[in-house]
């Protein structure tokens, strides 16, 4: 008698813990299910009610009710570096001084890396990018760009003793490989320039240089100066090919929808090109190298 | 007891030790003469401390500034993430289905996806959801000079205020799911036996759990626990990824800025072991004082 028992009381609890599990399964199940779509919701529901607010009180409102300009950049040695104090210093560092100055805010810089720059503005981390942005088709699909306030090129940095004999030509051929930074004008430079060879990304512009030292890549794309400046600094090991590989605009980059940012923006970028401002810091971060003493 | 082992050193481990010196100086050779790196060990100490010549004293420069914000998100992250992993596993081990479900379904759902994925979530779609919701950034813009100074010595900056407490919080979460985890195993571990001689004595669960059972599941779970709260210092670098400005995104800006990679990352590797290391040696200690008091 009390073996049957026993033997249905186990069956009982087996048939317990089995709908146990089936309900966890469908909590589960359920759970995810909600705070997935939640989260992929969220924005849509959001970016209907954000045009309407973009349109009523635009980035430049915002900004001068905040008293602060945020923008977005990352470290490009001579765009923004850092220098000994931990400051930030660099041609785009000056112009987006300027800027604030002459809107009356302060400045805040949002440091932000490269490849996720784009997305960082969309989601709101800053007011505008200002970080030596180069205009491509693709990444105009997604953000605004200003008129450009200057004009960028890139250019080929090889290691000397693997690339002896080369000339442009030779580095567009199977075998040939190449680095650059990832989310860059420079890859893509590389690309479109030598689509045979072989070409590995960077998070970073010096690891891409260091690749270079070591042999372990043949030659290496990025925005000049940055090539010849490294080839000065590494005589005997590293060569810059004076060909410039692909001009570029370089503008402020800004959220879609925003007329009165583009606006004021575009009109600030005129009144100080015809003041001679603009050109006068590029010349004194791309073409002198003054700037080394405060690194 | 471990005097009984035989400490004496035996002509192979001498010979072991050998070999692996030899490998160590071969290595060391390899990076100083084959590797095509200028070193400039002589720039880092500035990086770490310099010489403020306004207010005439030495402050800490970036690379040490990074460190302390490691410092302050891990503890930050640490104590919710105990909370929240002491709630969930008793939820997990608690009477009520739907509990038990609740604190399942968060700690599979959490441990089974990458930290880094989490982060980019919240980063890029529930922060911006949150903030205005709290109405962060206002309170923040409207503080007085000292508030704001006080803060930005003890949590971060107003600026970056919202971005630092996205990142707590992602920590603090996915931390929280493992340590539910420990404290689970822990209190599973108890003997049922002290489960039913409290219930015999009239204890309520609340009383069973504070007198009894925790109490004996912190001794089990201490060193999982502490080595949980170690690696939670080291996953702190993941937020880097989303620009906060601890120690490892310090090192890449630097890295960026100075071209000095090799440098760079052995002393971010040091300040690291500097945190980490007395961690372990505490907890260690902490461990033995347990193992000696008698229950």
């Amino acid at each position: 008698m009390s073996v049957v028992t026993n033997n249905s009381n186990e069956k009982q609890r087996k048939g317990v813990t089995m709908c146990n599990r089936i309900f966890f399964y469908i909590f589960f199940i359920l759970f995810s299910l909600t705070a997935t779509s939640g989260l992929f919701c969220a924005p849509f529901v959001q970016a209907g009610g954000l045009q309407q607010k973009i349109a009523a009180e635009s980035v430049i409102e915002q900004i001068i009710h905040r008293g602060t300009l945020r923008v977005g950049m990352d470290i490009f040695v001579p765009w923004a570096m850092k220098n000994k104090k931990g400051e930030l210093i660099g041609l785009e560092i000056d112009v987006a001084r300027r800027l604030a100055e002459d809107m009356g805010v302060k400045v805040q810089f949002v440091p932000t890396r490269w490849s996720g720059i784009i997305p960082a503005l969309i989601a709101d981390k800053f007011d505008v990018i200002i970080g030596g942005m180069s205009v491509t088709p693709k990444r105009n699909l997604k953000i605004n760009f200003t008129r450009p306030y200057y004009y960028s090129s890139q250019g080929l940095l090889a290691n000397i003793k693997m690339t002896r004999g080369f000339t442009l030509k030779d580095f567009n051929r199977p075998g040939v490989t190449l680095a650059a930074r990832l989310g860059s004008t420079a890859a893509l430079a590389a690309k479109k320039n030598f689509p045979l060879a072989k070409l590995r990304l960077f998070d970073d512009e010096p690891s891409a240089v260091q690749e270079v030292r070591n042999g372990r890549v043949h030659a290496m794309v990025g925005s000049q100066p940055l090539p010849a400046q490294m080839a000065a600094d590494n005589p005997g090991l590293l060569k810059a090919y004076p060909e410039q590989l692909l001009k570029e605009p370089i503008c402020f980059g800004v959220r879609k929808g925003d007329v009165d940012a583009l606006n004021f923006f575009n009109n600030w970028i005129e009144i100080q090109h015809s003041r001679g401002w603009v050109r006068q810091r590029y010349a004194y971060w791309f073409e002198s190298t003054a700037w080394k003493k405060e690194m | 007891m471990i005097g009984h082992r035989n400490q004496k050193n035996t002509r192979l481990d001498l010979i072991l030790l050998a070999l692996i010196f030899s490998a160590l100086a071969y290595l060391g050779y390899r990076v100083t003469m084959q590797l095509q790196y200028t070193w400039h060990w002589s720039v880092i100490p500035q990086y770490l401390f310099r010489y403020d010549e306004q207010q005439q004293r030495w402050v800490a420069n970036y690379l040490v500034l990074g460190l302390l914000t490691t410092l302050r998100l891990s503890i930050y992250a640490g104590i919710p993430a105990l909370l929240i992993g002491l709630c969930m596993a008793l939820a997990r081990t608690s009477n009520s289905l739907f509990l038990q479900m609740t604190g399942r379904t968060y700690i599979e759902l959490l441990r089974n996806l990458p930290p880094l994925v989490i982060i980019f979530l919240v980063y890029f779609f529930l922060a911006d959801q949150l903030t205005p919701l709290l109405g962060l950034d206002e309170l923040v813009m409207h503080i007085s000079p000292q508030a704001a100074h006080m803060l930005a010595v003890f949590v971060a900056p107003p600026a970056s205020l919202s971005a630092f407490l996205s990142a707590v919080l992602t920590m603090a979460v996915f931390e929280g799911a493992y340590i539910a985890e420990i404290l689970r195993g822990g209190i599973e571990a108890v003997a049922g036996g002290q489960w039913e001689a409290a219930h015999a004595l009239g204890l309520t669960r609340g009383q069973t759990l504070r007198h009894i059972i925790l109490p004996q599941t912190f001794r089990q779970v201490l060193p999982p626990l502490a080595g949980q709260f170690i690696s939670l210092i080291k996953d702190s670098s993941i937020v880097s990824v989303i620009s906060i400005q601890e120690l490892t995104y310090q090192g890449t800006q630097l890295m960026a800025s100075t071209y000095m990679t090799i440098e760079v990352w052995l002393v971010v590797a040091l300040l690291y072991f500097l945190l980490t290391f007395p961690c372990s040696l505490l907890l260690g200690r902490l461990e033995q004082s347990y193992a000696e008091k008698p229950f």
